[in-house]
């Protein structure tokens, strides 16, 4: 039991840090939907790096460099040429898809690196997770810029009128998504799950792109909702251990999809929307084009 | 944006109107970019991608064996296409097309196992009744997967990107529970199969092509009808440029979108019914059936490059229908890893947003009239100040 | 900028030009700006106003001209640029972000905010600023919880907490109440006297401009037609310099016989988008061949009313009937088949849809109507011939039905939204600030169909933010504050400072 709570920590870990990326640049006005495929892209690049130069930090330098590309190439869109958003984030997913389906293959298997050390007994990622959360609060809520971020999802003509660069924001919140989520990548295929395969990531990024709008944009609330997945997730893949006998393996399967539907449906309720409503960031999703 | 180079002024301005054209030529862009910038993995492979895209062109569109297998996919694509489609209009997304596509094919293959369908290749079934059965359920099966995403929506506003794909993942173990380790469905033989269709209920071909392809030709004419010319296909457009404004018409949002996805779906299970009951050779759902899901994926982006058009979808959804086939067959020949084809898939999705961006903006180059002041350099002073 | 002399030009435009497309905004203006004097700009709207005090402010840069910043030749990239020089505007729209605090949104920016926040620390300088200018505000307060009013005092605090010495203005009044008004040129009194330099740009309120500005520029399609000073001027001159003709600044209203009630609202309740109880407890009735005004300054409850009236918005409590039917729960389509009719105050994304054709768009309102869809098919006919008709009696600039919305002007596409809407003939008609931001044409003509559907016996809702245009058109006059009517008052009664303190809560008459 306990084994399976340290590993639903890890996984949570992966949750965390993705939508955590994701939430930043969200407050920003930036919304990527193609979470998924970006921690696609750096998982199997940071994949490839790892096991190629059997190192680590070449793994992770690798997919921190990746998220941090493909991120920008998601601001590119978004912000330079101001296109539809939730395309622009599909684009990502089916790119990370398709061409991680066709890079990866060779690489298909096991890492065979020796498994990073535990601190405490606990996941390192996930003591990371926690500290990126409250950092990101601080910066979010407690920093100039963290206003200034947050100014620009909320309404970027106002930002502009008082002297701060859009643009120049919107890139960085992108660049610091791009980073963490890349990170995230890196953890799921480094870390928690260190085999290559087809499509390896299962849904991960949908879920934690679900788990940014759970949250109510609050980074604590994104750890708390990341560990009840991670809890989740476990129990769908030895519902033994719960529930020996009922329902067939495959039906426990879809437990965390099934979950995240019914919470969304159940966070509908006015009490929650109306508060969705007043934290949700103005200006998401929307593009924003200076006049001159 | 601005520069000036030799005496010219460069300026990238949005395009006040785009025409369709514009579109068009983007997106046909896209496409020859992507097989251009795909032609260095041919070249990797030491081959000449030209002669590589003419073998292709042979293998899918001249050959007895290519050209079924190409029509066959383009028409999995075409309706996958229609089903991404319709939402559109509603400015609804529907990525829940693997979903919709197995939870048809379930149903028509749940019609087959009440009639004992399963007990083996040569059951006589009394086809006459059971295929149009089958269609039946497959349209009814994908039209209510489909639908639930677009009542979630319509009635709690949940993001329909989010559900459909949660709802991909339920249905890939839905049906891995039904055909893996003694599931309903299991074939016979095979570990982790569906069983296969008796051939009295297999679907007749006309000229070698199964009738499903006649129909989705057919589907593409209702479709431009219903969607420009009767009521509903304006609401539906309405809801899709702007939501407030279909509030103050007083168009049924509820029921606009729990039908645009009802329909999707019905057409996502139409193209499951389509290539696991009626295409040669298949019969079955594979054990590779996740595989068969994510190729639902080419519809999404037929649906974007025809411009949520359905005509336009036709010639896109034959050329991703000879690629991918073509493209596994060079795969094998040039012993490429697997994924070609899946590499054009992502290749081209970038390319085209790309293109379909450019084409909202235009390039003008004009002489720059002889500067009196020259211009300041935009990092030397960013103000004149009188102070400092 | 520390040594600035009373009178002294501050700020200096020189040859401004600036051209949108064919659209001449600004045609070479001049404008100099004094140390201690409130400037005022006039102009009708269209006039180049807002443009030109954008380019002041580093917003737009203009195609030709020049800036001087206390003689010294400068050049705005963005905003930045010109705050640092210590100018400060404040926008005609708020530009604010209602989900932070007061204190946040002014220190927004602000170079000296430092890398970590310390909010007391900037709560404290405001505080002093609120007390030297005369201004009472809750700092802690989100700027959503505030109203209109206050949200203006918010911006003139973000501009003089970031240094500024030119204070820009658009258009300050058209948010307040009269009393608010009075109180607001008060303290821009107090801001001159330390030689501030104030520049309110202003559509009308003429006599408010004569009473409170020391210079007057008076600009017209572009151009500077006028500078004086506002001791010369009186009201007439003014306004005949704006619109370049002498104006008659009233319309015959038509007195024609009050019928039967058309609509009868008892206690309604209905609440915003934050589920606050925007609207509580109004009760009215309006008759066949009576307009109705409803005069509130923005955001006291009137979008919610009208949008509650229209079935767009649920009802918390109360009743609604429309000729004798109970529509409370009513949808909306039903609501415009019993005769209701709604022209909203977003003309734009809710009345119309810009990329639609006309044709499609007239069809908003008559896609149901069983001679506009036949079996489910809509009949295109019909649609061209009747958007045809609408285009020539609206005499409706544009290049033909199949034309797309967004190609119209903010004033012809009003008139075809008026015109489908009226062309349904309703018994009830609710108009949402239909003429806001109009030219003046536009808003006579569709001031003077207002009065022809009320001779055809339709009962009319007017919704304004104007005074002038509620007292001119209706027959009875109620006043919106907070969520409440203060008052429901005859024409003939009706003075504009009686609605003016109703507006402002100060005064109720009769309900």
């Amino acid at each position: 039991m306990w084994n399976l709570l340290i590993i639903s920590l890890a996984a949570a870990a992966v949750f965390a840090i993705a939508a955590l990326g994701e939430l930043i640049e969200q407050r920003a006005g930036i919304l990527n939907v193609g979470l998924e495929g970006l921690m696609l892209l750096s998982g199997t690049f940071g994949f490839i790096a790892a096991k190629t130069s059997g190192s680590y930090t070449l793994g992770f330098a690798a997919a921190i460099l990746c998220g941090a590309v493909v991120g920008l190439l998601h601001g590119f869109f978004s912000i330079t040429l101001g296109s539809n958003q939730v395309v622009n984030g599909m684009a990502i997913w089916i790119l990370g898809f398709g061409l991680t389906t066709y890079v990866g293959y060779p690489y298909t298997g096991p890492l065979g690196l020796s498994p990073l050390p535990k601190i405490a007994g606990l996941p390192p990622f996930f003591l990371l997770a926690v500290a990126l959360a409250a950092a990101s609060w601080f910066l979010l809520y407690k920093t100039h810029l963290g206003l200034k971020l947050r100014s620009v999802g909320e309404n970027p003509s106002v930002a502009e009128v008082s002297g701060i660069s859009v643009v120049r924001l919107r890139y960085l919140s992108v660049l610091l998504a791009g980073v963490l989520v890349g990170l995230a990548g890196a953890v799921y295929s480094l870390v928690y799950n260190p085999v290559w395969s087809y499509n390896y990531l299962q849904g991960w990024g949908f879920i934690a792109l679900a788990l940014v709008f759970f949250s109510l944009w609050n980074p604590f609330l994104v750890v708390a909702g990341a560990v009840l997945f991670g809890v989740l997730w476990q129990m769908s893949l030895y519902p033994e251990l719960l529930f020996p006998g009922l329902f067939s393996r495959y039906i426990w399967r879809t437990l965390p999809f099934v979950i995240t539907i019914v919470v969304f449906v159940a966070l509908s309720t006015r009490w929650f929307s109306l508060r969705w409503g007043a934290t949700k960031p103005a200006a998401l999703g929307v593009p924003y084009t200076r006049e001159g | 944006m601005r520069a000036q180079v030799a005496g010219y002024r460069l300026r990238i301005e949005k395009r006040v109107e785009t025409r369709w054209w514009h579109a068009s030529l983007a997106s046909v862009l896209a496409i020859v970019v992507s097989l251009f910038l795909l032609g260095f993995a041919f070249l990797q492979a030491g081959a000449d991608p030209r002669q590589v895209y003419a073998e292709i062109a042979r293998y899918a569109f001249a050959s007895q064996f290519g050209l079924p297998q190409t029509i066959n996919r383009a028409v999995f694509i075409l309706l996958c296409a229609f089903a991404f489609i319709v939402p559109l209009r509603a400015g609804l997304w529907n990525i829940g097309l693997p979903g919709q596509v197995y939870a048809g094919t379930l149903a028509a293959f749940g019609v087959v196992y009440l009639f004992g369908g399963k007990a083996g290749m040569n059951a006589a079934l009394a086809g006459w009744l059971v295929i149009p059965l089958m269609i039946l359920a497959a349209l009814v099966g994908g039209g209510l997967y489909g639908a639930i995403a677009g009542f979630l929506r319509g009635r709690f506003e949940v993001n329909e990107i989010v559900t459909t794909m949660m709802m991909n993942w339920i249905m890939l173990w839905l049906v891995a529970h039904m055909i893996r380790e003694g599931g309903p469905f299991m074939g016979r033989t095979a570990e982790g199969e569906g069983f296969s269709l008796p051939l009295s209920v297999r679907l007749p071909q006309v000229l070698n092509v199964p009738l499903t392809a006649y129909g989705a030709v057919l589907l593409a004419l209702v479709l431009l009808f219903f969607l420009g010319k009767t009521t509903l296909g304006y609401q539906i457009r309405v809801l899709g440029h702007s939501p407030a404004a279909a509030r103050y018409a007083g168009i049924d949002t509820l029921f606009i979108s729990t039908l645009v996805f009802g329909l999707g779906g019905m057409l996502a299970g139409l193209a499951g019914y389509h290539y696991f009951a009626a295409v040669p050779g298949v019969y079955k759902i594979p054990k590779s059936y996740g595989d068969f899901g994510d190729f639902s994926f080419y519809g999404l982006i037929t649906g974007l490059i025809a411009r949520s058009h359905p005509l336009a979808a036709i010639p896109v959804a034959l050329f991703f229908g000879g690629m991918a086939g073509g493209a596994r067959f060079m795969q094998g020949k040039l012993q490429l890893t697997f994924g070609i084809d899946y590499a054009l898939l992502g290749v081209l999705m970038i390319t085209m947003v790309a293109f379909q961006a450019l084409s909202e903006y235009r390039l003008i180059v004009e002489r720059a009239p002889t500067p009196v002041v020259l211009p300041l350099e935009r990092e030397e002073s960013r103000v004149e100040s009188p102070h400092h | 900028m520390h040594s600035v002399e009373r009178g002294q030009v501050v700020l200096e435009a020189r040859g401004i030009s600036k051209r949108f497309g064919e659209v001449v905004a600004n045609d070479r203006i001049d404008l100099q700006l004094r140390a201690g004097e409130i400037h005022a700009v006039l102009g009708e709207n269209g006039a180049g106003k807002t443009t030109l005090m954008r380019i002041l402010f580093g917003e737009l840069q203009p195609d030709e001209g020049e800036i001087f910043f206390q003689g010294q030749r400068v050049r705005f990239h963005s905003p930045r640029d010109a705050i640092q020089l210590g100018i400060g505007m404040v926008h005609q729209e708020r530009k604010l972000i209602p989900a932070h605090t007061v204190v946040e949104n002014i220190i927004l920016g602000h170079p000296d905010t430092g890398t970590v926040l310390d909010l007391s620390r900037a709560e404290h300088r405001i505080a002093a600023l609120c007390e030297r200018y005369g201004f009472r505000l809750p700092l802690q307060a989100k700027v959503w919880q505030l109203s209109e009013g206050e949200k203006q005092i918010v911006e003139i605090l973000k501009a003089l907490y970031h240094g500024a010495r030119v204070l820009i203005m658009d258009e300050p009044t058209s948010v307040l109440s009269p009393p608010e008004v009075e109180r607001l040129l008060h303290s821009l009194r107090t801001m001159a006297s330390e030689d501030l330099a104030v520049i309110p740009f202003i559509t009308h309120k003429l006599p408010v401009v004569l009473e409170h500005s020391d210079r007057v520029t008076i600009l017209r399609r572009g151009r500077v037609v006028a500078e004086l000073e506002t001791k010369q001027a009186t009201e007439q001159s003014l306004a005949s310099a704006m619109v370049g003709r002498e104006v008659t600044l009233q319309v015959e209203r038509i007195e024609v016989p009050i019928g039967e009630p058309v609509l009868t609202v008892d206690d309604l309740w209905a609440r915003d988008d934050r589920g606050v109880l925007a609207v509580q407890g109004v009760s009215f009735e309006v008759r066949a061949g009576e307009i109705l005004g409803i005069a509130g300054v923005a955001g006291n409850g009137q979008e919610i009313l009208s949008d509650a009236l229209a079935g767009l918005r649920p009802v918390e409590r109360g009743r609604v009937r429309l000729a004798g039917v109970d529509i409370t729960r009513v949808p909306v389509l039903q609501r415009w088949k019993l005769g209701l009719g709604y022209i909203p105050t977003e003309r734009r994304d809710v009345g119309s849809i810009p990329d639609f054709s006309l044709v499609d768009n007239v069809l908003l309102n008559y896609y149901s109507e069983p001679a506009f869809s036949r079996r489910g098919v809509l009949a295109a006919s019909e649609a061209r011939a009747l958007t045809g008709q609408l285009l020539r009696e609206y005499s409706v600039v544009a290049a033909g039905p199949e034309a797309p919305a967004r190609s119209l002007s903010g004033g012809n596409l009003q008139k075809v939204i008026v015109g489908r809407v009226l062309s349904r003939r309703p018994r009830l008609l609710i108009a949402a600030l239909p003429t806001h931001g109009l030219d003046v044409g536009a808003a006579e003509f569709i001031h003077r169909k207002l009065l022809e559907a009320k001779r055809a016996g339709t009962g009319i809702i007017l919704i304004s933010e104007d005074l002038d245009e509620v007292l001119m058109l209706s027959d009875r006059v109620a006043a919106i504050y907070e969520g409440q009517f203060t008052g429901i008052v005859p024409a003939a009664e009706a003075s504009k400072e009686l609605i003016g303190e109703m507006m402002a809560g100060l005064r109720r008459g009769r309900l």
